[in-house]
This record gives structure tokens, sequence and C-alpha cells, in this order.
């Protein structure tokens, strides 16, 4: 399986070049946490708004830091929050949607439900303060207050589904073995939401790193580093003076990585699609 | 109740008084008992919601019964310790009605097969490669359907799929819940074709469910027929078509051919009905052509009916000695 | 005789893959006349449907694309028609019935509002004169209470009343052509009967010309004067029902036929099926596509294609394609 889904991602010209972003992405993200690139954010090491040069390639900000390596650094920490929100709060949604639609209409999905609807009723920008107050200033707080409200639409989607799958007759056929209820759930029924929760990840992903933006504005966002939604928050002030050094590269960055993982799920999607291959 | 009818002997698969409800009654059974001898083939016909599905989804404990027993190879499913039912259900399969529904999307042919095998642990892995190949050839299909997926097939094969994750087991009852009803006739009497032989060879018991007489006259050896939620008649397939006793028989027996002069009001076939609130009439005696004063007063008993070995019971008050009288009274 | 109703001329759809075309209608021709029924009959992915589609200029939701030599509804040309033309005869001249009842009507308006909408559109007139012809409709196709059903949406009917419904929606302009598909398969055996009935009558009143398509011979047998028989995007054989029945002339209709379960009074000892199966469309074989499943089959079968009239001309009552014919 891994085999034909890998070929018929490789005659995805567009999937192709968005893995090509993707991993490009990947290889500065990996590079920063090791300490090759990006290291030099903090530091000032030029004059206030310095143009394009052979030591600054992307020029210098109000504070005569290079923005260069302030994006780098910004790639690596939109990857850490894109992938640390995206992980846990799908997984959560997953499995706890998978819980409420297997038993649907019990106590267990009933609890679940009520944990959904209680969730997404607070104003999330108030919560995020909430738990970053709560946490006193741990540098998690922003992480978990998106984990923890962005599950739910993962677990609506996935209970929905669920409870669509298992009427289907090959889940009463697994039932009809004997196998045991968590093993149909795990063999029979998620697999076939993959592509369902593909398209959500992404779309969590992108959120994840939008909601920084507006999360590092308001300062309950990323401490200790450099974010591209701290770099927008800056330049707000240096577009007014004529200076795009930091919105050009923060906003082309955020562009292109998510178009990059648009595009490779995109294409892993429809190479995952067993229904789509035909005789 | 009791049913005067012989047991075959013996028995491979018995329901006794089997009855279960659901919350709008549609689907549900009411005091079912019949029983199925090794290697014969029980046809279950009956209109949509009559309680057929209900009945294959208890024996497999897909549903859980409030009365009655189902007892395989003489021993109750319900009181079987885990090792027992697990063993059980190794020799009880089901093919289900919708091709494209029972096979799992995700999964290739080899996968869906070697599943059974793997949980029931059947052999070792060069056993299952061999089962598995062997059992495809049985359904008619060639060794490069393993590595495929199930869109692959039409709906055919899909079925001769499904058929072979049944069998891979060596099962001795297989439940066919409308299995050939969503299939063009042509397949269909290819499928029919692979059951039959399947009996044949492997002398394999069918409980086949289908809401077609006419499929139903193809393989079935009695034939059981349910009206929401009750059994009305059970017979040998030849006495069913060509002397059904119950007026119920009698009427889809004539529509099934089509024949004009029976034509039935609409509302006279049931849809999707449930059992009636267990009032003391016979359930079919608002739509019966033969409807007696005694009908609306009393349920009926089965009757035997004294012609042959084989089992024929039914369910009527016209088999009734005593008010079958009463019948020839009113008529003069 | 009566005029003719629909005239299909030469009609082929295919689709461009890259694996190459697909040819999905290949070159049929027939007539049905005013009054008339005639059964489409085939297995699924024959190209039953895709045939009707066509023949209303509904394109394919895939892209494909459909030619032909003419299609004639009362004499016009119907296929050269522009797309706000066509919108103009769709519903007044020709009108469908789909299989599914439950999805071709629109769950939040009332079965009233929806078939006095399509006789404002073709029809106009006030609003009395359209109400009155939304409760003929209803009436014609055997509700007893038409203002009842008319307030009802439709999810409060059952499948056999919405499908009824479907067909007084469909016939409320009294277009000359019905084209029915599959429209009783999804419902149970009792109202599938009501359901031919009404169709039968509308043919009877009006003298709709009716294209009746159906995977079941027996309904067809039940409903239809005619039969066209099609496999693989052709047509191989045309007759009368009657005819048909008593003798098959091609083999896949015979051998279509014959594996139709009878209710016998005796338990058949063996039954009868085509072998092998329905080719797809990407691997369809050279010549005769039924070649391969014939038992009658002999070289000439694989390498040209049979038009009508290519066998013997014995019976010249019908239309077979076929070498060998029976």
């Amino acid at each position: 399986m891994t085999r034909t889904t890998w070929q018929r991602l490789k005659a995805d010209r567009y999937g192709m070049s968005g893995l090509l972003i993707v991993l490009f992405f990947t290889v500065v993200a990996l590079s920063v946490w090791i300490g090759l690139l990006g290291q030099g954010w903090s530091e000032v090491s030029g004059n206030s708004w310095e143009s394009i040069s052979a030591t600054h390639w992307f020029g210098t900000n109000l504070l005569g830091q290079d923005i260069l390596q302030r994006t780098l650094f910004g790639a690596a920490t939109a990857f850490e929050i894109g992938l640390i929100v995206t992980g846990f709060s799908i997984l959560l949604g997953t499995v706890l949607g998978a819980l409420a639609g297997w038993y649907s209409h019990s106590w267990l999905d009933e609890i679940i439900l009520w944990l959904k609807g209680v969730l997404d009723s607070i104003p999330f920008y108030l919560f995020a303060a909430a738990v970053a107050f709560a946490l006193q200033g741990n540098r998690w707080a922003m992480h978990l207050a998106m984990i923890i409200t962005f599950w739910t639409t993962t677990a609506r989607i996935v209970r929905g589904e669920v409870m669509r799958i298992k009427q289907r007759e090959f889940i009463e056929a697994a039932r009809a073995i004997g196998l045991p209820g968590i093993t149909v759930v795990f063999r029979h029924v998620l697999p076939n939401t993959v592509h369902i929760l593909l398209v959500q990840a992404t779309i969590v992903f992108v959120v994840a790193i939008k909601t920084e933006v507006i999360l590092s504005f308001l300062g309950l966002g990323i401490r200790d580093g450099v974010s591209w939604g701290l770099m927008l928050a800056e330049s707000s002030q240096e577009v007014v003076a004529g200076q795009f050094g930091n919105f050009t590269a923060a906003s082309v960055s955020l562009f292109i990585m998510l178009m990059g993982f648009n595009l490779f799920t995109d294409a892993l999607q429809d190479a995952l699609d067993t229904r789509r291959i035909m005789p | 109740m009791h049913i005067n009818c012989p047991p075959s002997n013996p028995p491979l698969l018995k329901v006794q008084e089997l009855s279960l409800s659901f919350p709008n009654q549609e689907h549900a059974v009411d005091r079912v008992s019949f029983e199925l001898a090794a290697g014969k083939t029980l046809g279950l016909v009956g209109a949509s919601g009559a309680g057929k599905s209900s009945i294959a989804r208890t024996i497999l404990r897909l549903a859980e019964p409030y009365a009655g027993k189902i007892l395989f190879n003489g021993k109750s499913i319900f009181s079987m310790n885990r090792e027992q039912l697990k063993e059980a259900r190794q020799r009880i399969q089901i093919v289900f009605q919708e091709p494209s529904a029972s096979l799992s999307p995700r999964r290739t042919v080899a996968q869906t097969l070697l599943e059974p095998l793997r949980h029931f642990a059947i052999g070792d892995a060069n056993y299952r490669q061999d089962k598995i190949r062997q059992t495809l050839q049985t359904v008619g299909l060639n060794h490069d359907a393993l590595q495929r997926y199930p869109n692959q097939f039409s709906s055919g094969q899909q079925q001769r799929i499904a058929i072979a994750r049944a069998l891979v087991t060596n099962p001795e009852l297989l439940i066919a819940d409308e299995a050939v009803s969503a299939l063009d006739v042509s397949v269909q009497a290819q499928i029919l074709q692979l059951i039959q032989s399947l009996q044949k060879d492997h002398g394999i018991a069918f409980l086949f469910i289908s809401h077609d007489l006419a499929v139903i006259r193809q393989i079935a050896d009695e034939v059981a027929v349910m009206y929401r939620g009750q059994l009305l008649e059970h017979s040998p397939a030849d006495m069913f078509f060509s002397r059904p006793a119950h007026p119920y028989s009698k009427a889809l027996l004539a529509f099934a051919r089509f024949e004009s002069s029976a034509r039935l009001r609409t509302d006279q076939l049931p849809a999707s009905q449930g059992p009636g609130e267990h009032s003391s009439a016979c359930i079919y005696a608002g739509l019966c052509v033969d409807r007696m004063p005694v009908c609306e007063r009393l349920e009926p008993e089965y009757h035997k009916i004294q012609h042959t070995e084989e089992p024929h019971c039914v369910k009527c008050h016209l088999y009734d000695e005593v008010h079958a009288d009463d019948k020839l009274a009113d008529d003069n | 005789m009566s005029a003719v109703a629909l005239n299909v001329k030469d009609l082929s759809v295919w689709f461009e893959t890259q694996s190459g075309r697909l040819q999905i209608v290949d070159n049929i021709s027939f007539s049905i006349k005013a009054g008339e029924a005639t059964g489409l009959v085939g297995e699924s992915g024959c190209g039953k449907t895709m045939t009707a589609f066509a023949i209303l200029g509904l394109s394919p939701a895939s892209g494909g694309t459909v030619e032909s030599a003419g299609i004639e509804i009362g004499g016009t040309d119907i296929s050269t028609l522009s797309a706000v033309q066509r919108r103009r005869i769709l519903g007044r001249d020709i009108a469908m019935v789909f299989q599914q009842p439950g999805t071709a009507l629109d769950p939040v308006f009332t079965i009233g509002q929806q078939i006095s909408a399509v006789h404002r559109r073709h029809a106009g007139g006030g609003r009395n004169n359209t109400r009155q012809a939304m409760l003929d409709a209803l009436e014609q196709v055997g509700f007893g209470q038409p203002g009842k059903i008319a307030a009802a949406y439709p999810h409060e009917l059952s499948g056999g009343m919405r499908q009824l419904a479907m067909i007084a929606m469909a016939t409320v302009c009294k277009p000359a052509v019905l084209i029915a598909d599959e429209p009783s398969t999804a419902l149970d055996s009792g109202t599938q009967a009501l359901v031919l009935q009404q169709i039968k009558r509308l043919q009877a009143d009006h003298g709709t010309a009716i294209l009746l398509i159906s995977h079941d011979l027996s309904v067809i047998r039940q409903s239809c004067e005619n039969v066209m028989v099609m496999y693989c995007g052709r047509l191989l054989e045309k007759a009368d029902c009657q005819g048909l029945f008593s003798l098959a002339r091609h083999p896949y209709s015979a051998g279509l036929i014959s594996c139709i379960p009878q209710i016998s009074a005796l338990k058949p000892s063996g039954i009868n099926a085509i072998p092998g199966q329905v080719p797809t469309p990407s691997a369809l074989p050279p010549g005769c596509h039924f070649a391969p499943r014939c038992d009658r089959a002999v070289t000439r079968c694989a390498q040209s294609v049979p038009g009508f009239g290519a066998g013997s001309d014995r019976g010249s009552d019908r239309d077979v394609a076929c070498f060998r014919p029976l």
C-alpha cells in the first residue's frame, strides 16, 4: 500500500512541489533546533533598519537585529506550534470523537458532547488569556489553550463519520467474528476517516499558525523566542515608517509554508484514497 | 406454545421462541422457532421490516433477544463461554446485501480474507496464504485479486470476495442476508450457482434471507415465511410452492407470480411494520382474505399439516379443525 | 399508426481519459411512437442511464461528450438547441422520473409548491389555473385526496407516494415523452406495481410516449409493448415484448431471460447463468462485445461488429445485432 501511495504521490507535480517546500522548512526547523541556523535572532548585529546587503540578506529591524535570522527562527517556531497543536488536538479529537461516535447516545457520548459544548462556548482569546494567567506565563500556555479548544471540531467530524461508518456491513462482518470493539474501531473504522483527518490537520495547522500571530500580538503568544507573529506585530509600527523588511519576510514565509502544506496534504489525500483507484 | 414438528436430526441450528424488540417496533421478532439441519438451505422470506435480518443478527450475537434461545450444535449461544463462542463464531458466517458496503474500502482483499484466519488463529502463515488463494479460486476469482482494493472490482466480484471471507474459516452455517438482492439478474444467477455448488461440495447449511420468492425457489430446501415479526408458515420448499397453506403465503406467491387476478391493495403488502400491539388476534387478521370471526379473538397455534414426514407448520385457524368448521358454517 | 414521438439517431456518449476513449453509449438509434411504452433493459453500467441523460441533453457530470445525428421530439430536433432553449423544453415536452424519489424532491417545499413551480415555469397562467393543474396531476397518478398530498412535505410521504408525486410533477405539463429511469426499483413489490400501473395510465390517457429504463426484465414485460436490450453501450436486440419473451433471437437476450429466476412447482435442478462477466468500458473486446461470453460465437464475431440485420433474415419482425442469431 505504501509503495502504490508513493507512486501516485510522485506522479502529482503540485503535490511534489508542496512536499519540497515542506521538506525545506523541515530542514530549516531542524537546523534551528540543533543550533545550526537562526541562533543570532536576538543579537543586535547592525544598525536600525539596514537595507538588504551581503551581511544582512533581508536587512535589519528597528533594533538592528538581522531579519533573516529572525525569519529562520520563526520558521522553527511556526513548525513547533503547528506540529504540536495539530498533533495533539487531532489525536485528542480523534480518540474522543471515535469514542463518542462508537458509543453514541451512551453516557460517555453525553459527557464528551457536554465537554465539547462547554469549550466551544468560551470566547477563545479570553480562554487563552485565562490559561496563560493560570500557568503563570509558562511557555506552553498558548499551545495548551489551542489544543484544548481545537480538538472539538475534529471530534465532531470524527463522531459523525464513525456513526455513519459503523452502520456499514463490513463493520457488522468484523463484529460477527467477535472482534473486540476497540479493534474494530482502530482497524476498520478509523482508517476510513484518514482522508478527513488529513484535511482537518491541514486546517488546524494553518489556524494554529495564524492564531499564534494574533496571540503574539496580544502578548499571549510565545516567549523566549521570535515568531513570524511577533515579527508581524513589530512590523505594524515599521510599516508606518516605510520599512517593509519584517513584514515581507514574515508574511511571505508564512504564505509559502502554508501553501506547501496545503499542496502536499491535498496530494497525499488523493494518493491515500483507495476508493479512487479505478480497475 | 410448542411446535409439533418432529426435530430434524440432528439440528445444526435451533431457534426457540426467539423474541426481540426495538424502540419503534420495526424489525422486531415475536416468538419465532425453527430448525435448520446441517447441509440444508432454509429460505426465510417476508417483506422488509418483518424481522428477518434481526434473526440473522441475533444468531451472530450482534443483537440480544429479550426471550428465547438459539442452539448451535445443541449448545445455547447465549450461555457459551468465551472459547465456545469463539468456536461457534468460526462456524457461523454471514454475507450481506450491499457488496460495496460489506468490504472495508481501505483494506486489500488479502487483508480482508486473512483477518478471520488471524482472529481465530487458524493455521500458520503458509497455511493461511494457501487457504485464501484456494478460497478465492472456489469463489471464481484469480490470485491477482489479493493485492487489490474492493473498489477495483464489479459488484458481483465484490460479493464473491464477501463470500470468500465467509468461507475461509470453513463454516458449517452461512447466513445470506439478501445476498443477491442488489445484483443484476445475470450476476445474481452466477452467485446463486456459486451458493449451490458450495452447498453440494462443502455441505454448508444456508439460512437464506430474501424478500424475493423466485430466488428462494432456486436454492431453498425449506421455506419459512415471516410477517411482522412472526413466523406464519414453515414447510418443505416443494410443498410451499405447490400448496402454500397460510393465506399470507398464498398472497405472497400470487403476487410474485404477477397473477393479476390476485392484485392486492397496496396497503396489503406491509412495507415496514413491526409486530402489532400484543392483542389476542391473529397478526394477519386485518388483511386476510379468509378471515373468520375467531381470527379477531384468538391468536392461532402452530398446526402441523399431516401429509409429510418433513416439518410443515402453519400458524392459522384454517387448519384448526374446530375453527375450520366455523368457517364452513360462516360460508353457509 | 400513430406519429413518432421520440426519434433518436446515432446517439453516442464517450469520455476521454488518459488511457483512451471510454465509449459509454455506442451509436444507438431508436424511435418511440406516441402512446407507446418502450423498455430499455440492460445490466448496471451498460449505458442505460447515460442514454437518458444524453436524450435530455443533460451533460454528464464528469464532462463526457455527446454526439448524435439528431434527437427529435414530435419532429423537432432538440439536439442542436442552446441551453436556454433546452430548458424551455425540459419538463414541458420531455420529462424524466428518477430512481430515488427521496432525493429528487426538495425537502423544504411542499409537494404542491414543487409541482406548481414546474407548471408556472412552462405553462404560465394564473394562480388558480396552476393550482388546478397541480391538483389534476396528483389526481391523475391516483391520489384520492390531492389537496392533502399537495400540502405535505416530502418526508411526510412514503417512498411509493413520493415516486407517484414525482410522476405527477413530471407529467403536470403533459409532456409528449416521459423517460422513467428505474422508477420502481427502490420500492417494494406492492408499490412497484402501483407505480407501473400509473405510468401505463398516463400512456393511455395522454398518449405519452414512454421510455422505461430498467435492469429488471419482468418490470418491462409488465408495462411495455416494445423492448430494447442494451449491452456495453450498444443495442443488441429490438423487439416487441411478447416476441422477445417467447423467442429471444440474440444470445445475450436469451441468456438474460434464462437468468430470471422462475417460481416453478419443482425445484430447478440447476441455475442458468451467463458465464464470465460484463467487460469494463476501458477494456471492451473487439467485434461484438458479447462474443467472449457467447457460446455461439465464431471467429467473425470477434473481428467485426454485427449491425442490425447482420444475421439471417429469418423473422424480420425485429432487429438483432448478431451474426448467428438464435
